[in-house]
């Protein structure tokens, strides 16, 4: 992945990763698992763990510690309904980017 | 996050914290001091780095502080136990990811507190009226 695309990613990142939470609830590693996996193969673990108690302490998420096989409990995160609205908001804001972004590229203004 | 027992200090206790802090802090410090100790060299090794770096915004004390060492401790027992390379914990910049963690906590608090002073100070001086926009975010 290039500089560019970590630099566009660094800005939708939280709602990229509400919205994998949207699907269904996840801990840290799954979500990082998940992002390389649709090519964004750059990303750290510990900016997702780092962005997961963000959301965690502004309410957006509800969070369940669940005993693992190996290591210590996982914090499982899951969409809470005041995540959802602000998820809501986020996919508003991109459709409104993309839109004029689409404009741009088209030539128009 | 709870910690500790919720029972009313002594009064003894109480004046003794004044000397030395909280005494629950010291013991929740030991306590991930304890846990870092028991991580694989090069998970320890990180966790070092990234504490020294903390270190240097600022002293690290109080409640907050203790959940951001925590937290940090959860991270790297995480990756060690699922095998997680350094790297892919901590990025290719680690300064990128040691600020968004920083962030979350009093210390970054602090930092975000220091910013807001400045951006009022330029806005001052430039002679605008309307009180610029909060920017802790």
């Amino acid at each position: 992945m290039g500089k560019l695309a970590t630099e566009m990613l660094k800005g939708t990142l939280e709602g990229i990763v509400l919205a994998i939470l949207s699907s269904r609830p996840a801990y840290g590693y799954e979500i990082t698992a998940q992002l390389r996996d649709q090519g964004f193969s750059d990303i750290a673990e510990g900016t997702v763990y780092a962005l997961l108690v963000r959301i965690e302490q502004r309410g957006l998420v509800d969070v369940e510690k669940v005993p693992s096989e190996k290591g210590p409990p996982r914090k499982v995160y899951s969409l809470n309904d005041q995540g959802r609205e602000y998820l809501e908001e986020f996919w508003r804001t991109w459709s409104f980017l993309a839109e004029r972004l689409e404009q741009l590229r088209e030539g128009g203004n | 996050m709870a910690t500790g027992s919720n029972e009313p200090k002594s009064r003894y206790l109480q004046y003794l914290e004044v000397v030395t802090g909280s005494l629950e802090e010291k013991k929740r410090y030991r306590h991930y001091k304890a846990r870092i100790k028991q991580l694989p060299e090069n998970y320890r090794i990180a966790v070092e780095a990234v504490e020294r770096y903390l270190m240097h915004f600022g002293p690290a004390d109080g409640a907050g502080a203790m959940a951001m060492y925590e937290d940090l401790a959860d991270l790297f027992e995480q990756g060690a136990a699922d095998g997680t390379p350094i790297r892919d914990i901590v990025g290719d910049d680690p300064i990128e990811f040691v600020e968004a963690f920083m962030a979350n906590y009093p210390l970054g608090q602090y930092r975000a507190r220091e910013r807001n002073r400045f951006t009022n100070a330029i806005a001052r001086a430039a002679g605008e009226t309307t009180p610029p926009q909060d920017r802790t975010e």
